[in-house]
């Protein structure tokens, strides 16, 4: 894997794809060049001023191009989100990447990407290089209701495929959570992205159909390169480690689900 | 050209920015973004007898104009340090000076981590946490005057290498403990570590932080470590080094302008690993728009106004 680069982004676009969502494109060559699925990057407004965010937040790729472009879904969370969501064209942001160890996909096995909210965006990622080598993608992609639900043309355009859409409240797609029948007749290996009971509910689907998950975590990050050791998760065995350099994706196995 | 360099603890240091403990792990994690022989050096993490695990999550978060944290000191212990990290300071760093931030639960601890590195090679000193609590009787070694006499005097009998204490503001009387440390032997001061503090999560009606309390760093606290740099620099006539809150050259010289020798970079890291070459760039070009020949002709070099009032 490439070192990762600091960079000044230059930000391309910034439309808004659901309620209090953007996908903001960024011009990072390098980074772009570098990337792989899975993989994410510190995004943030430099030294300048300390207002939120002051700390930069990390973010997974969701689509590269080969003009050196990155997109990214962005929600609005709290203050430091905010801000990032109101960036216009020609701002410039302060990106550390590409970051952590990307997606590993087995070329015989068709993907199921499991989505939640904006673990969407590393899917988008993966669906299209996926794709690109061949590989058969299904992306199920829920949330809490139809109006955070992401443009589903930018969805089709990026990641070359229709998601199956799920809503808590049934407001658009189907009702339900992402585990809810799926079919998993060919097998798959399941990727999911999304909040933690979402995450445990894959893993227990994962070993009740015995299938391969992979999971991306998320946790509160300083550094983003391994030095704060700010943003573990318990591993397997019991130790806290770095979601930042060991994941964010790891394979379930390797880390210890509350049930 | 000015001149960066400082002659300390009978070496020179190339400048006066160094890297914070906690905030650049073992100097390889920023390797490919920090030229740090380019810098004044850096301080280790935390290194204690046995390994540390560490709090649970989260361990930081953000705060206006800074960040908390509470890591718990995770780290490889003893051991692991010897045979792992410090191999990588030794070979790759030789103009950037290393201490090596030293952690314990009793005075034992910390001397046998002290003995147990005196003798490699790969770094300068030890600088000497006393932000944590003494297992003999659950105060604080920073906050209680004979436990930090003894535990100074104890690791001055056991090395020759700088020992620089890293003083904790969660003090009314810096000073005082600035003049103990200098008494029991230190070569040198660290001011200072972080503001204790607390976020709540008001939606949940939780403690933010896995360990409930933590270390406020960050922009948010440089005035209160200027404030006590100034007091504990002027108590001694050790060297200290300034720490809080440093983003900028104009930072970083408020500190050497109050009394400080070297400054470190902790939080600014996280938001851009440039920061310290920046701030370094930045000292240059103030000492020639100055025309200050040395730095070290600015440092405690303060106008203060005449009949200055008792300070409270």
């Amino acid at each position: 894997m490439r070192a990762p680069a600091r960079s000044w982004a230059r930000v391309l676009g910034n439309r808004v794809v659901a309620r209090d969502t953007r996908w903001i494109e960024l011009e990072c060559p390098d980074v772009a060049a570098a990337a792989s699925p899975g993989q994410f990057v510190m995004m943030g407004t430099g030294l300048s001023d300390v207002a939120a965010p002051f700390l930069p937040r990390p973010f997974s790729i969701g689509a590269r191009d080969g003009d050196g472009r990155l997109g990214f879904l962005v929600r609005e969370f709290g203050a430091g989100t905010r801000r990032l969501t109101r960036v216009e064209p020609g701002d410039e942001l302060l990106i550390l990447g590409p970051l952590g160890r990307p997606f590993h996909l087995s070329p015989d096995r068709a993907v199921l990407c499991l989505a939640g909210g904006v673990g969407l965006a590393p899917f988008l990622f993966v669906s299209a290089e996926a794709r690109h080598e061949g590989c058969e993608v299904r992306i199920v992609y829920g949330e809490r209701s139809g109006d955070r639900v992401f443009d589903l043309g930018l969805v089709r355009e990026i990641a070359g495929v229709d998601p199956e859409l799920r809503t808590d409240d049934g407001s658009l797609g189907a009702r339900g959570l992402v585990i809810d029948d799926l079919d998993l007749g060919d097998r798959p290996q399941l990727l999911a992205c999304g909040p933690d009971p979402m995450l445990r509910a894959c893993v227990r689907l994962a070993t009740e159909h015995d299938l391969p998950l992979q999971v991306s975590v998320e946790e509160h990050m300083g550094c983003g390169v391994g030095t704060c050791q700010g943003c573990v998760v318990l591993s397997a065995t019991g130790e806290w480690i770095k979601s930042c350099t060991e994941g964010p994706v790891f394979d379930a196995t390797e880390l210890t689900w509350q049930t | 050209m000015a001149d960066l360099s400082q002659r300390l603890f009978g070496v020179d240091f190339q400048s006066p920015v160094l890297l914070a403990s906690g905030t650049c792990g073992y100097g390889e994690e920023y390797a490919d973004l920090i030229p740090l022989e380019r810098i004044g050096g850096l301080v280790t993490k935390a290194v204690s007898l046995e390994p540390r695990p560490g709090n649970p999550p989260h361990r930081v978060a953000e705060t206006p104009g800074g960040m908390i944290n509470a890591i718990g000191l995770q780290n490889v212990g003893l051991d692991r340090f010897r045979s792992e990290k410090l191999p990588w300071l030794s070979e790759n760093l030789h103009d950037a000076r290393v201490l090596i931030n030293v952690v314990g639960h009793s005075v034992d601890d910390f001397g046998a981590v002290v003995s147990g590195l005196d003798g490699e090679e790969g770094f300068l000193g030890f600088e000497i946490n006393v932000s944590c609590p003494n297992v003999a009787d659950g105060t604080m070694f920073g906050t209680d005057k004979r436990a930090l006499s003894d535990l100074v005097t104890r690791l001055r009998s056991l090395t020759e290498r700088p020992l620089v204490v890293k003083l904790t503001p969660n003090v009314p009387d810096i000073d005082a403990y600035a003049r103990i440390c200098e008494e029991a032997g230190a070569d040198g001061l660290s001011a200072i570590n972080t503001f204790p503090g607390m976020l709540i999560d008001v939606e949940r009606r939780r403690p933010v932080l896995g360990n409930v309390s933590g270390g406020v760093s960050g922009p948010a606290i440089l005035p209160m470590g200027v404030f006590l740099t100034w007091r504990a620099a002027a108590a001694v006539s050790i060297p200290v080094i300034g720490i809080g809150g440093i983003r900028s050259g104009d930072d970083a010289l408020q500190y050497i302008l109050a009394g400080a020798s070297l400054v470190q970079i902790g939080t600014a890291l996280f938001v851009d690993p440039a920061a310290p070459v920046q701030v370094q760039e930045d000292i240059e070009g103030y000492l020639r728009r100055h025309g200050v020949e040395r730095l070290s002709d600015l440092v405690g070099a303060l106008s203060l106004p005449e009949n200055l009032p008792e300070r409270g």
